[in-house]
């Protein structure tokens, strides 16, 4: 072999020797790296399982201690797995007996469960599925269900689940309390239809009596002496309120009676306009510091509302010099107003019993009585509160809110 | 570059022209390897060059002859390694096909910092595909050969035209038609 040939050789070998050890530093190299990889993977998998674990074991506390029903079933129907409240619910033991949802369905509602079971299968889910169904002896119970699909790694369905609510109870309480709003209604309209029947029935009695007493005064004029003529007197009066204490209770059964169109109502001149028209003696102001709001309502209930309680506050108003307030204040989600007075005053031990019908403090001619009942419905009608404070022989202030509409 | 396609080609060289060949092209190049190549490690590209220009002028072959033959060889050290993936198709246009966004894919995953030419399909049917090779390398010609070996392997022939859009031949078309 020439000594170029060998020189060649040695060169080639020589490069192959230095490739092979840099093979060797590479393949080194990786080794390391895989092997740290592989204790990062470890440290990784550990904790991954350690959330699985605990997922898991979540999932299985929530699944046992659902107190809705909650069932597996194959897209064919066929239960796979039930949490003790479905067990419960239905009566089945799938360890022993093989249940298919469709045995499950109240045959009336069929038509529904299929319907139900289409949208399930083509759009993922259903919600508030409700309808009854047969447990396994053949009881009906009435059940709340929202149901889903459940999708394996590559977004295939391959199951639903769902959840069933017992609504048997609610639905019969639902039931009931319907029957009886209904006969509510009923007793409720007869009950406003009577007051209306009785107070025109005894209000044409009372003009007769008028007019029968009105002709008895002009007739024998002549042969009645004062005494006589100071009893008639009387029986007018009393006649009179006789016929204010019906309209009053006519009014009272009216209020809820008509749907009023709702509207801005301006009740500074809504106020000012009471003031011009109810009788107020000239010993007394009804001041309005600040500018009452206009607030949404119906003007007829608004006028009864404040009409009724300044009528109040002026009437029973003892001071040579009265004066009545009205101010108002803006709450969130309620308009508050105050009406305050220097009158007699209301005890304390009175507040119940002012609201209620046909209760006047005083017996006094000129009151009926119904005044606070009326402004009370008003008040519930628009869902507020009514109260007072008041301090006898100073003054009451009234302060009731309505709700912004 | 990966030092499979360094081995690889001075194997072949050995093989087609002896070992002298080697010795020659390897002594003549500037080489900050030294011309040592494990099929593991990775060198330059410019490396490559040198030895190919080399090899070139010794042998008087063009270059782009023997890029086309090692391209024809490289198919059957793929298949050793890889056989794998390319019995997951049953056509080479099919493979051909997939090259771009199957294959290159999976590269990448064992590879992260493989430089790696891009074949963009822009027609394919039974019988024809229309690729847009890109590579900064210019080995189109390598592409050839291994196109033609692809066909080779699952007992088809093809005519491939080969359209370079620039002088630099780094980015080229490649109209394949399968025999019928």
């Amino acid at each position: 072999m020439s000594n170029e040939k060998v020189a060649l050789l040695q060169r080639a070998l020589e490069r192959e020797r230095k490739a092979r050890k840099q093979a060797e530093a590479i393949l080194e190299k990786k080794a390391l790296e895989l092997y740290e990889v592989n204790q990062k993977l470890q440290v990784s998998n550990a904790s991954l399982e350690a959330v699985n674990h605990k997922k898991s074991s979540q999932l299985d506390g929530v699944f046992d201690n659902l107190l809705d029903a909650y069932i597996l079933m194959n897209l064919k129907g066929d239960v796979i797995e039930m949490n003790p409240s479905a067990k419960k619910l239905f009566g089945y033991n799938l360890d022993f007996e093989h249940v298919n949802v469709v045995h499950l369905i109240y045959k009336e509602d069929y038509k529904y469960a299929m319907q139900s079971y289409w949208q399930l299968i083509n759009k993922g889910f259903f919600k508030d599925y409700k309808a009854r169904i047969y447990t396994k002896n053949k009881e009906v119970k009435r059940v709340h269900i929202n149901a889903g699909l459940v999708y394996d790694t590559k977004g295939k369905a391959i199951a639903a689940q769902g959840i069933v609510r017992n609504i048997t109870e609610e639905y019969k309480e639902a039931e009931l309390k319907k029957a009886l709003l209904a006969n509510l209604e009923k007793r409720n309209q007869e009950l406003k239809d009577f007051a209306h029947v009785i107070s025109h029935d005894l209000k044409s009695p009372l003009r007769s009596m008028n007019t029968l007493i009105y002709w008895l005064k002009e007739d024998y004029d002549s042969v009645l002496d004062d005494d006589a003529c100071e009893i008639i007197d009387k029986l007018s009066t009393k006649i009179e309120k006789m016929d204010h204490l019906i309209g009053g209770v006519l009014e009272y059964s009216s209020i809820d009676k008509v749907e009023q169109p709702l509207e801005k109502v301006d009740i500074q001149e809504l106020v000012q306009d009471i003031v011009s028209v109810i009788y107020i003696p000239e010993n007394i102001i009804v001041e309005i510091p600040q500018k009452l709001p206009t607030i949404t309502g119906d003007r007829f209930r608004l006028q009864q509302l404040f009409q009724n309680i300044l009528t109040n506050a002026v009437l029973y108003i003892d001071k040579s010099r009265g004066l009545v307030k009205v101010t108002f204040e803006e709450l969130k989600t309620h308009w508050k107003f105050y009406i305050e007075d220097n009158g007699v005053g209301i005890d304390r031990k009175y507040q119940k019993k002012i609201f209620e019908v046909f209760q006047s403090l005083e017996k006094s001619d000129h009151s009926t009585g119904i005044g606070l009942s009326i402004v009370k419905k008003i008040i519930d009608f628009y869902e507020g509160e009514i109260d007072f404070t008041s301090t006898v022989g100073a003054g009451t202030c009234f302060h009731f809110t309505l709700k912004k509409k | 570059m990966k030092g499979i396609v360094f081995t690889e080609f001075l194997e072949l060289v050995e093989d087609k022209f002896g070992i002298e060949y080697v010795d020659d092209i390897i002594s003549k190049s500037n080489l900050e390897s030294e011309g040592v190549y494990t099929a593991i490690g990775t060198y330059k590209f410019s490396e490559m060059v040198q030895l190919l220009s080399h090899l070139s002028e010794k042998t008087q072959l063009s270059i782009n002859d023997l890029l086309y033959t090692y391209g024809l060889h490289f198919f059957s050290v793929l298949q050793n390694s890889y056989n794998g993936i390319i019995e997951q198709y049953k056509q080479p246009i099919d493979l051909l096909n997939a090259i771009e966004n199957h294959i290159h894919v999976e590269v990448r995953k064992i590879y992260p910092d493989a430089e790696l030419p891009t074949f963009d399909v822009s027609h394919k049917d039974a019988s024809r595909i229309t690729m847009l090779y890109t590579s900064s390398r210019g080995m189109y010609s390598f592409a050839k050969g291994l196109i033609e070996s692809t066909f080779k392997h699952y007992g088809q022939e093809a005519t491939i035209e080969i359209t370079k859009l620039n002088d630099a031949g780094t980015e080229v078309k490649f109209e394949i038609q399968q025999h019928v």
